[in-house]
């Protein structure tokens, strides 16, 4: 089509009889489904003149832009007219090429960059957007307000109602228990919950729940401070709320939106924190027992045990560090000091009863 | 002007190739990976382009001016405006649940099961109506004037009404729903008119019912020969081993009649409702038989496993190109008539749902 343009002009003088300025053409107005037919020659300024049998018009360049490329030919848009089409010999003479718009292929940024450097960018992007995601539950966690948190915990698990263990007794040496290992003004919500099973969790919105399976396993009070402390120390360091934003951002991620709280819940419990967590938790639990007196030897004595082979322990030995090395951290921070009992024989046989003489509990088979 | 197609050659007609295809999927599917999915939409876009520009009808060419900014915006609000009120929905009921409110979290669970049926029938039309609207032939194009919220609820208790009665109702909600989304639409100043009937589709719709009785019978068989075969080779023990692996080739043959009869139906439910469709003077057809649909998937299938997967990027190709090819129209079109559509088009704000644009026709 273009035979005569190995001689390169100068673009700024005109010639409008000059084969390197026009070229056949077809067009469409968008208002009918007629076809033009005809010539499209640039005059020399701003504007190309469409010229067939079938009418005449002028279309400043300005005001074009690339449609898309078809075989063998390019298709132009108007900006002012959204449905005019022109449509132009893909090998259009030079002269009338340089005028028209560029061709566009992947999307404006990617053809600004070209493939390989955009590909190289988004995937740096694509790769620090991971980690951010990957790690926001560490550093938004605890900035989240824990009145939030609370809100968030009530709105999902609600009270227990009558699924919690409640004597007058059994609820006093709580509490008493509680104020040792929990100095803060608003104490987290303990309770101890009608289930068999050792083992002891803390849930979204300050709420800790001890197993009755695992008051019943405990030889002494100081065993019960030392795992309610530990709990306690997990809401404190808003661990909670970390491991919550991550398994809800797993959800997010596997499954879209379509998340049942239920699993958020109590995959708490069944995934558990990272092993610093609790490690922090255990030093949480060491330093109010150092300031409330109480003998770390029993929380050690109980990872002891949990160290044997007493299998219905099995529940918090997987989730947490090597009882072995925890029991040795309990009684290194034993040494030197003493100690005053955490609670009385009457106490601690109170809250062993808890479960027993509530006379309305109910089962937790909702849950476990 | 007046254009007449009686000629022996199709009014619709493709000429794309698979290999200048790959040059546009097998970039869009690297840039897709490193956008962690968000280049989809412009990917999905461009392909568009591609297979509209390659479809001819009658003397021009198709063009899709979609874009893909419209279609992440569109998955954007339908994320913010639905998903997210779904999964707070989720969270109610488990709360509602976990303070014995059973009753309470049944219901809304219900509701909510209905809600998202209206809506499917709602994002059916407006994918159509989408489609529509940014498709070009000769610088006009198609569209809808109306919202599809109406169609929302016909899709909701025709489909119920369809399940009803074991099912039979199925094939007749089917044909009403197509009418009644392609009697909305319309191209150019003209609109479409559609009168599918049921009726003609029913008979292969019954071949479902025939696929439980079937089951049984190839299991029967295909258990008693294999426990002979099993007897013969390996005594006692030979016979328990015989009559599994007869049931699980009976189960996987079964699957098999299955998708044949699937196959039957949907080739001859195609015909029908593409067939029953006019837009002003010109009649449309659909020549697929049982076997080129078998043929289509038989061959999507052996492509996705060759290639390991990666040949999944040109099922959108193929599936066009199915569609075109075996697509028929016959009649007059008077093209000084033919003028350019009013029918409203998404442009900011309330048109952006428009492109909530899951699958087509
Ligand atoms: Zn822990």
């Amino acid at each position: 089509m273009a035979k005569d343009c190995s001689t390169p002009s100068t673009w700024g003088r005109s010639d409008m009889s000059e084969p390197a300025f026009q070229s056949f053409a077809q067009w469409y107005d968008g208002h009918t489904a007629i076809k033009h037919e005809g010539e499209a020659i640039w005059d020399g300024g701003g504007l190309l003149r469409l010229r067939g049998a079938s009418g005449s018009l002028e279309v400043p360049f300005a005001d074009l832009e690339f449609g898309e490329e078809r075989l063998g030919e390019t298709v132009y848009r108007r900006a002012s007219e959204p449905d005019f089409r022109l449509i132009l010999p893909a090998d259009l003479p030079p002269g009338l090429a340089s005028k028209l718009p560029e061709r566009q292929t992947y999307g404006a940024w990617v053809d600004k960059l070209g493939l390989g450097k955009a590909t190289a960018i988004f995937a740096a992007v694509s790769v620090a957007a991971v980690a951010l995601f990957m790690t926001a539950p560490e550093w938004l966690g605890p900035r989240i307000p824990q009145s939030w948190e609370r809100n968030l915990g009530d709105a999902m698990v609600g009270d227990f109602g009558n699924r919690l263990c409640h004597t007058r007794d059994g609820d006093r040496a709580l509490t008493k228990l509680l104020a040792k290992v929990d100095p803060e003004q608003e104490k987290v919500r303990a309770g101890v919950a009608n289930i068999g099973m050792v083992n002891a969790v803390a849930l979204p919105g300050g709420q800790v729940l001890l197993f009755d399976g695992l008051v019943q396993d405990a030889e002494s009070p100081e065993e019960l401070a030392g795992v309610l402390g530990h709990e306690v120390g997990h809401v404190r360091e808003r661990h909670v709320m970390t491991a919550l934003l991550r398994q809800f951002g797993l959800t997010i991620l596997l499954s879209g939106a379509n998340t049942t709280v239920g699993d958020t819940m109590f995959g708490l419990a069944a995934m558990g924190y990272s092993r610093d967590a609790e490690r922090e938790a255990d030093e949480y639990s060491r330093e109010r027992m150092a300031e409330s007196r109480i003998s770390p030897l029993g929380a050690a004595r109980f990872f002891e045990r949990l160290g044997g082979d007493d299998e219905g322990l099995t529940g918090w030995v997987s989730s947490h560090p090597g009882p072995a090395e925890r029991a040795k951290a309990y009684r290194a921070a034993a040494r030197g000091k003493t100690f005053e009992p955490v609670l009385t024989a009457a106490e601690f046989q109170a809250l062993k009863d808890m479960c027993q003489q509530d006379p309305d509990v109910e089962s937790f088979d909702l849950f476990f | 002007m007046h254009y007449e197609n009686n000629d022996a050659d199709s009014a619709f007609g493709f000429d794309g190739n698979w290999q200048d295809f790959a040059k546009i999927a097998l970039p869009n599917l690297l840039l897709t990976i490193v956008t962690l999915g968000i280049y989809r939409f412009w990917a999905t876009t461009r392909e568009r382009k591609y297979l509209w520009a390659h479809t001819r009808f009658v003397d021009e060419r198709l063009e899709w001016t979609g874009k893909g900014m419209e279609l992440f915006i569109g998955f954007v609000l339908v994320m913010l405006l639905f998903f997210l009120p779904f999964s707070l929905i989720g969270m109610v009921s488990e709360a509602l649940v976990a303070r014995g409110q059973a009753l309470w979290a049944v219901l809304l669970t219900a509701g909510s099961f209905f809600f998202i049926l209206y809506l499917t029938g709602v994002a059916q039309f407006r994918a159509l109506r989408y489609r529509m609207s940014r498709t070009r032939w000769r610088g006009i194009r198609g569209g809808s004037n109306d919202q599809g919220f109406k169609f929302g609820w016909s899709y909701l208790w025709k489909t119920i009404v369809g399940q009803l009665p074991m099912g039979l109702l199925v094939p007749w909600s089917m044909t009403s729903l197509w009418n009644e989304r392609w009697n909305k639409m319309s191209f150019g100043p003209y609109h479409f008119d559609a009168d599918a009937q049921s009726g003609d589709i029913f008979g292969r719709y019954l071949l479902f019912y025939l696929a439980p009785i079937l089951l049984f019978v190839a299991m029967a068989i295909a258990a008693v020969t294999g426990g002979g075969i099993g007897f013969g080779l390996g005594g006692e023990a030979g016979t328990g081993v015989g009559v599994g692996l007869g049931i699980a080739i009976a189960l996987f043959v079964w699957f098999f009649a299955l998708g044949l009869i699937a196959a039957a139906f949907y080739a001859k439910y195609f015909r029908e409702v593409v067939g029953s469709a006019r837009w002003k003077d010109l009649r449309f057809g659909f020549e697929a038989s049982t076997a080129d649909w078998i043929k289509l998937y038989l061959g999507d299938f052996v492509l996705v496993v060759l290639t390991l997967g990666i040949g999944f990027i040109f099922l959108s190709y193929r599936h066009w190109k199915f569609f075109i090819v075996h697509m028929q129209a016959d009649g007059n079109i008077l093209l000084d008539e033919l003028t350019q559509s009013t029918t409203r088009t998404a442009k900011h704000g309330e048109g952006l749902l428009d492109a909530f644009d899951m699958g087509a026709i």
